[in-house]
């Protein structure tokens, strides 16, 4: 199972985290284990590392944090899509796929 | 960005709760993922584990949301800087070495800095000194009748020309080049005139200056008119300390040399006049009233005696450059109107040009003079604070090493290299900065002594040597540098560093990566200190030359006293009968051997010089002597020899045969192959004057060159040419000279009394002794000698300690080494010789890049040297084996330790 799973290339992780927060608020563990479901467990990713990212995200002011109560009445930190965020996920992502149409057609006619 | 900002400031203030969260936010993700892995079926603590796995290190993970969040960068810094702190409380023995090492290394070049502060970059404290300019950066002084070429200085008609005719220029102001002596007193007071300090200036010079009293008023143009009252400004400083703030003085009478003037008001404080000098004006007067005062030695009204400085305010949008060039035209086109101007000078009209200069730092007299001492003192500064470094660096990797096994911890439990190096520099700048602030009080007591060396002789010098605003912030930068530059070498050891291999090794390994560096630092400090020590060693010897060498004069046993009888009101026909009795009276005091006067005396700073003409030698304009005005027994009162001849008697009366006696140089240069004796020369004609007699060269004026060509005349014997009207004031004395047994401070207070009973207003101007009056002529080349000297020393200890540290470090880590060898058989002798051999190494390296540097240094330091050449092989080897005994003996120490070593122990040892 481990030799099929691959790296997240650099930068990307944060588009995940944007998309995954674009269907609602969601806490850390949510996202990481959202993320892993919808990539069908390919994308190996630390859990850990979701979190200083969370942050940066918050930083930026693309995603807002509060905290709320989960669906077994636990405290939990609650992130969600600001405005701002929404517009870079926008971005992020027509570049994203220009980037991977780019990148294809080059392998399949070069 | 304002709201990054707002969110990091939030971050850095709530971060103990942000803390909490960060905790409880990954705790709760932790719990989720053991609870998913419990559903599926596995033991709780093989869910905890997987959960742990998945997750990643638990406390990097909260390190990384920490940079995240940007708080990290301030919360380091805190944790830093605390934990710097606490390193170096552990640590006091190398934090004192530390702090004071650098403290003297920061501390000498920010004293020296202050002066740099206060010479070179401050301005005037006037207002809007930027748009201040001076015409003319000629240094002349201060009273000059030829042509200047590049000019400096300005006759009272000129300057009128140049102010009426320049209309770029709001202002100009003219002021007197050199200042003068008065004798004051207030009037209606009993008590005998003092000397002061005074300057004419032009009615609008407070105005062009922008300054405004501080009680009363300034000179105002109206006070510099022909027949206006003749009132002075008093300096604030003059008014505290002599007159104790009596606002009474204000409006009140003084006679100033015996004319009496009304004080308008008063100076700001601080203001020092237009010049950065010692002994700064006490009055300042306005120009008009310089006839009335000079007398017949006035020199307002010639228009072809130059004596004025002039700085302008230049209007807003005025172009420096082309109002010189104007300037420039207007200066040829007076002078190509002047009526004697003299074919040769008609041909020189178009050499004569000058330079518009900033004026805001005053006329930069001081800033010329001592550009070169300074210079050398910020170089020989820097390098003692590169040597400094070198000591603190070593200290630093000699712990570095010590703490190698934190280090390793740290590294192992996961610390960056990063935080690594940034926790070192912390340690370093932290230090670098206690040592600056320490280095304050050295720059303080050290400003305050090299203003002593530096201007000895002088009463009052308006130069602080507290330190100012640029003055912290230099000392602040020059911290932060150091630190940064003694903190590399540990800061890279430190990051080198493998956590197993220094865990496992522990102190048992002789490989080292610190020593490299350490051995370079010393090496690097033994080559520098030899440069200073050389360095040392021939300034120090040009001013031995320089003070004993052969003068022409003798310096000790004699005493100086400056006197002006104009300044008591005497015309030059009552001198005669005040000089018929002065040589008796001065002679009559006990302690007194010999007595006589003289327009000026050697080495005072003065010097009359004028074209002359000699009997039998084709004329030449550029045929030029030096001369002075002597009574009877002037060259044995100095201790001048006489060769031939006869010298100036009592005999050589005003209405006797016009004589005088000329030096060696004066006779080898323009009555060559003769006897001069009988020979005739003159100002104006080869007929004036009958030469009587030659005397042995003496110097006068420049004590690094040779002696100039000069002549003596008797005094009183009058000039018949009416041309010759400015000899006139020649027949003045300036100077009294005694020949004296004893101490010559004991016959102050008698010779003070004895010219009052002459005559109440004649006043001494100052008295010292003639080797003292000699000695001031060297105050920079002593103060940059005394220094060298210091810095020199300083180098020599701290090369001593850093070798000392490097060889006690190598003997404590090679004890195991020591120990095996002796048990092996090796004797005491063996191993001492052992250690001295690296450490000689390291003497030689060092001495064979410091004396190539050092000769190097020698040919910067040539035009300072007198009678020692910068390549001196005694100077040379002296520096070289000094050096090397110190470093020898420093190294001894610890390598004799080493052999002491019980080999039982030592192998034990870790």
């Amino acid at each position: 199972m481990s030799t099929k799973r691959i790296d997240l290339p650099q930068g990307t992780l944060d588009l995940l985290i944007l998309k995954t927060l674009a269907l609602g608020p969601q806490h850390g563990w949510a996202v990481s284990e959202r993320i892993q479901q919808i990539s069908s467990e390919v994308l190996r990713i630390q859990q850990g590392s979701l979190y200083p990212a969370l942050h940066r995200l918050e930083r930026r002011g693309w995603i807002k944090a509060k905290w709320g109560t989960s669906e077994n009445n636990r405290r939990a930190k609650y992130y969600e899509l600001t405005k701002s965020g929404r517009k870079q996920l926008e971005a992020e992502e027509t570049a994203w796929r220009k980037l991977i149409a780019a990148v294809g057609h080059v392998l399949e006619t070069a | 960005m304002l709201s990054d900002l707002l969110y990091r400031l939030r971050a850095f203030f709530r971060r103990k709760s942000m803390e909490a969260e960060l905790d409880e936010e990954l705790r709760a993700h932790l719990e989720r993922q053991v609870e998913k892995y419990i559903q599926s079926g596995l033991p709780r603590e093989e869910a905890a584990r997987r959960a742990r796995l998945d997750f990643g290190g638990l406390e990097q993970v909260k390190e990384e949301c920490r940079d995240a969040r940007g708080v990290n960068l301030v919360e380091t810094l805190i944790q830093d800087v605390r934990y710097g702190l606490r390193m170096l409380a552990k640590n006091p023995g190398f934090t004192a070495v530390a702090v004071l090492t650098l403290a003297l290394g920061i501390g000498a070049n920010t004293a020296i800095f202050t002066l740099v502060d206060a010479v070179m970059l401050k301005s005037l404290p006037v207002a809007n000194p930027q748009e201040l300019y001076r015409v003319g950066n000629g240094d002349n002084c201060c009273m000059i009748g030829e042509f200047q070429g590049n000019w400096g200085i300005y006759s009272y008609s000129l300057y009128q020309q140049f102010r009426d005719h320049t209309p770029e220029f709001s202002q100009m102001a003219a002021f007197q080049a050199g200042l003068g002596d008065l004798s004051v007193r207030r009037g209606g007071a009993s008590q005998l005139a003092e000397a002061y300090v005074g300057e004419f200036v032009s009615g609008n010079y407070f105005t062009m200056f922008g300054v405004s009293a501080s009680a009363g008023r300034l000179i105002a143009p109206t006070d510099d008119r022909p027949g206006a009252p003749p009132v002075a400004v008093m300096s604030y400083r003059a008014w505290q300390q002599h007159f104790g703030l009596d606002r009474s003085v204000i409006g009140a009478t003084f006679i100033i040399n015996t004319m009496p003037f009304t004080v308008a008001g008063i100076a700001p404080p601080g203001f020092f006049g237009d010049t950065l000098r010692s002994d700064p004006p006490d009055f300042w007067l306005s120009l008009s009233t310089e006839p009335a005062l000079n007398g017949q030695n006035s020199v307002l009204n010639h228009a072809g005696l130059h004596w004025l400085c002039i700085i302008g305010r230049l209007k807003p949008g005025a172009q420096p450059a082309s109002v010189q060039s104007e300037l420039t035209a207007e200066l040829q086109h007076w002078q190509g109107a002047q009526p004697d101007l003299t074919a040769h000078n008609r041909s020189e009209l178009g050499k004569q040009h000058l330079v518009l200069v900033p004026g805001g730092g005053g006329v930069a007299r001081l800033q010329a003079d001592s550009a070169t001492g300074l210079r050398l003192l910020m170089a020989i500064s820097g390098l003692v604070l590169l040597i400094a470094c070198a000591t603190v660096a070593n200290l630093m990797l000699a712990r570095g090493a010590a703490r190698r096994a934190e280090t390793a911890i740290r590294t192992a439990l996961g610390a960056p290299r990063r935080r690594l190096i940034r926790q070192m520099f912390t340690e370093s700048i932290l230090l670098a900065v206690l040592g600056g602030a320490a280095g304050l009080i050295v720059a303080w007591s050290g400003a305050r002594a090299i203003l002593e060396i530096a201007f000895r002789g002088a009463g009052y010098v308006p130069i602080s040597p507290n330190p100012s605003l640029p003055v912290l912030g230099f000392a602040f930068a020059v911290s932060l540098v150091t630190g940064i530059v003694f903190g590399v070498a540990p800061a890279w050891v430190a990051s080198r560093c493998d956590p197993a291999e220094a865990l496992r090794g522990a102190g048992r390994s002789t490989h080292d990566r610190s020593s490299l560096p350490r051995k370079s630092l010393v090496v690097f400090q033994v080559a520098l200190s030899e440069v200073l020590l050389i360095g040392a060693g021939l300034l120090t010897q040009t001013l031995r030359n320089l003070e004993n060498q052969k003068f022409g004069f003798e310096t000790q046993g004699r005493v100086i006293a400056r006197v002006d009888p104009a300044l008591a009101g005497y015309k030059p026909d009552q001198l005669y009968a005040l000089y018929q009795q002065l040589r008796q009276r001065l002679t009559q005091i006990p302690g007194v051997l010999g007595a006589a006067y003289s327009l000026y005396s050697p080495m005072r700073g003065t010097n009359w010089d004028d074209y002359i003409h000699v009997e039998g030698r084709p004329s030449d304009e550029r045929d030029d002597a030096s001369f002075d005005r002597v009574s009877p027994h002037y060259f044995e009162t100095i201790g001048t020899r006489l060769w031939r001849g006869r010298v100036i008697t009592e005999e050589d009366t005003p209405t006797s045969p016009q004589v005088a006696v000329i030096n060696q140089t004066f006779a080898r240069k323009y009555l060559p192959n003769q006897d001069p004796i009988g020979k005739h020369f003159g100002f104006l004609k080869p007929s004036e004057f009958e030469i009587v007699g030659v005397v042995e060269d003496a110097k006068y004026q420049d004590a690094r060159g040779p002696a100039y060509p000069t002549f003596f005349l008797p005094f009183l014997q009058k000039a018949k040419d009416p041309k010759l009207f400015w000899l006139e004031s020649s027949q003045y004395m300036g100077d009294i000279e005694l020949r004296v047994a004893g101490r010559p401070e004991d016959l102050n207070a008698e010779v003070r009394r004895t010219l009052a009973d002459i005559d109440p207003n004649l006043t001494i101007l100052d008295m010292k002794s003639l080797s003292e009056q000699v000695a001031q002529n060297f105050n920079q080349d002593r103060l940059v000698a005394r220094l060298t000297e210091l810095f020199g020393a300083l180098a020599l200890i701290l090369a001593c300690v850093g070798l000392y540290g490097v060889t006690a470090y190598t003997v404590a880590r090679r004890t195991n080494e020591i120990g095996i060898r002796m048990a092996l058989g090796a004797d005491r002798k063996s191993v001492l010789a052992l250690v001295l051999r690296g450490a000689l190494g390291l003497i030689v390296l060092g001495l064979a890049i410091g004396i190539p540097a050092a000769l190097a240094g020698g040919r910067v330091l040539a035009s300072l040297l007198y009678g020692v050449k910068g390549w001196d092989p005694l100077t040379l080897g002296l520096g070289a084996v000094a050096l090397a005994i110190c470093a020898l003996v420093a190294a001894f120490v610890p390598a004799r330790r080493g052999t002491k070593v019980d080999p039982i122990i030592a192998l034990r040892y870790e």
